[in-house]
């Protein structure tokens, strides 16, 4: 037991050090800009009362240290600063497009583990036999595809010649749950590679767990098929894959990106990409310590839940 | 664990083969064949002696096509590349080296890095720094070391372990020559194996780059940026996105399926962080 206490004690400790570096990471991109960094970030407009405006939003006249301390400190509080371009607080554009993106993400996640298991499921039960082949093969192709093509490619057949469905989101603004039909390709496209991965994920340990002595057992005893495969074989396979499943959060923040821009969503991702176009350093910084921090949390309850339900499983720390 | 699509490996590695050749020769040759531009028409019209139609400023999109992928591609292996040369001697050191406080020392600040999402990391930079092809290849990269660096040190310390190395050791042999001569040679199957699926993620990273607009110039001739900005017309002339999108599609897929099919069909012994190649690109251990 002091093992999986110092265990977790040393993934706590790593995870800590996660958000530290996170905050220290994004917190150093105004240190890095050349030269004088008001001037860098007045951009297209570089009249001396932008560079002065910038200079004092930013309180760049301030030593690195006390401002990386205010700016932590605040953080602690959800005060991420206020936007260089419009001069409102950051945490209203988050509170304002944070609706959207959670849609499309919970959707996502809820839809995935049924897809990415029961795909996974079915290519195990049938191995190497032609289902199997074609699950695997297209699981294997669609996971390397970049969300943007597919997207394109599919809004081009279902919105463009088929015509079932809206092409984007625009002018349903952030109401997207009454407008249903626009969030299908949307969450098609997010789908697409946690399920390729996480079905690949699940076959491969179900196989596993299918060919162990304890299946034979059971069959041996006579359990039924589906018994075996759901009650016994499956719990056993799914533990490697629930900790695939926080990692996936990692590239579903890549797809929502990708997604809010293909599609005109007006989420967390539009947001971080109009802030990246527009140099709103504030914002930017805001949206990336969210992201960053949500990732480093999910991860780490992920390897704290699979370590205590499968301690075999290594994972390092 | 049977890995994935043991016994299926001839006819995917046909499929990928040949889904990976057509984008790659029109990526590597098309530039030679592009020939002067033409004088520009207007935007988004077929037919009119453009086998492709037009373009967002009225270029022709045949044309564009045959520009856009080397990019790409010169970008993926650049960036491919130069993770390597970073986390190959910062793995191999840290395999080979007898002093913990050097191996931590290089070790647990990529464990931190690890946790920032590769994409997000890009972004930040490119607020500050505006990057061109070169920069995003750097950028790339970077985001790749870390992983890079802990397969390579994964497999060097499965080779170091080995009585052989332990023997050169004791003949007194140089450092550089068990870790190079020795080690290195080793590792050189199970790093061709990852190679080619970081390979995979890379162009999927340098892609998404270039059609969020980082990297690249707006009207560059580039595949993920003709799908950019050619969205607008989809309605009026849609091969100026379908062209470029399928050529990506046919890209990225073929060369994810070639890579499983030739690691299936050689057998690699390897290492367990290598395998499951589907899921390996983002599947970090923090």
């Amino acid at each position: 037991m002091s093992g999986l206490g110092s265990w977790a004690a040393r993934r706590l400790l790593l995870g800590g050090a996660q958000t530290a570096a996170v905050v220290l990471l994004v917190f150093a991109l105004t240190e890095a800009l050349p030269g004088d960094a008001a001037v860098a970030l007045a951009g297209d407009q570089p009249d001396p009362a932008r560079i002065a405006a910038v200079r004092e939003a930013m309180e760049l006249d301030r030593p690195a240290h006390e401002r990386l301390a205010d700016w932590a400190g605040g953080l602690l509080h959800a005060d991420f600063g206020t936007s260089l371009v419009s001069g409102r607080p950051v945490g209203a554009y988050l509170s304002d497009a944070f609706g959207p993106t959670l849609l499309l993400a919970s959707l996502t996640v809820v839809l995935l583990v049924p897809a990415g298991v029961g795909l996974g499921v079915l290519a195990a039960r049938f191995e190497g036999r032609p289902v199997d082949r074609l699950v695997s093969a297209v699981t294997l192709g669609v996971y390397a595809v970049p969300e943007f093509a597919l997207g394109v490619l599919l809004v081009t057949v279902f919105a463009l010649r088929l015509g079932w469905l809206p092409p984007t989101a625009v002018g349903y603004g952030t109401d997207l749950l009454g407008h249903p039909a626009a969030l299908v390709l949307p969450v098609l496209v997010l789908l697409s590679r946690p399920v390729c991965s996480l079905c690949r994920l699940v076959r491969a340990s179900m196989i596993d767990a299918l060919a162990s002595p304890y299946v034979a057992q059971a069959r041996r005893y006579g359990v039924a098929g589906a018994r075996v495969r759901y009650a016994h074989a499956l719990p056993n396979a799914v533990a490697p894959a629930a900790q695939q499943l926080a990692r996936t959060v990692d590239w579903l923040l890549c797809g929502v990106i990708v997604v809010e821009a293909l599609f005109v969503i007006p989420g967390l991702g539009t947001v971080l990409m109009n802030a990246v176009a527009e140099r709103d350093v504030p914002v930017v910084q805001g949206l990336a310590v969210v992201f960053g921090v949500v990732t480093v949390v999910l991860n780490l309850g992920a390897d704290l839940v699979a370590h205590r339900f499968a301690p075999r499983a290594e994972v390092a720390a | 664990m049977k890995g994935p699509g043991e016994g299926v490996a001839p006819g995917r590695f046909v499929l990928g083969a040949v889904l990976v050749c057509v984008p790659l020769v029109l990526a590597l040759c098309g530039p030679w064949f592009a020939g002067a531009p033409g004088p520009r028409a207007a935007s988004f019209t077929l037919g009119d002696g453009h086998l492709l139609g037009t373009d967002f400023v009225g270029r022709d999109v045949g044309r564009q096509v045959l520009l856009g992928g080397r990019p790409v591609v010169v970008v993926a292996v650049t960036a491919t590349a130069l993770a390597y040369l970073v986390a190959l001697p910062v793995g191999l050191i840290g395999a080979l080296t007898h002093r913990r406080w050097l191996e931590d020392a290089l070790m647990r600040p990529l464990d931190v890095l690890l946790a920032v999402p590769s994409l997000l990391m890009i972004l930040l930079v490119a607020t500050v720094f505006s990057p061109g092809p070169a920069g995003l290849a750097l950028l790339v990269a970077l985001v790749n070391v870390p992983d890079a660096a802990r397969i390579v040190r994964a497999a060097a310390a499965d080779v170091a372990a080995r009585p052989a190395v332990e023997a050169l050791r004791m003949q007194g042999e140089s450092w550089w020559r068990v870790a190079v001569g020795h080690v290195g040679r080793s590792i050189l199957r199970p790093l061709a194996a990852d190679a080619g699926v970081r390979l995979t993620g890379v162009l999927y990273l340098v892609a998404t780059a270039a059609f969020l607009g980082i990297g690249v110039a707006p009207d560059a001739a580039d595949w993920a940026v003709m799908v950019d900005r050619n969205r607008t017309g989809l309605f009026v002339q849609p091969w100026a996105v379908v062209v470029p999108a399928l050529l990506i599609v046919a890209l990225t897929m073929g060369c994810n399926l070639l890579c499983d099919a030739a690691l299936t069909r050689t057998r690699v012994p390897v290492h367990a962080d290598v395998r499951g190649v589907g899921t390996r690109m983002e599947e970090r251990r923090p």
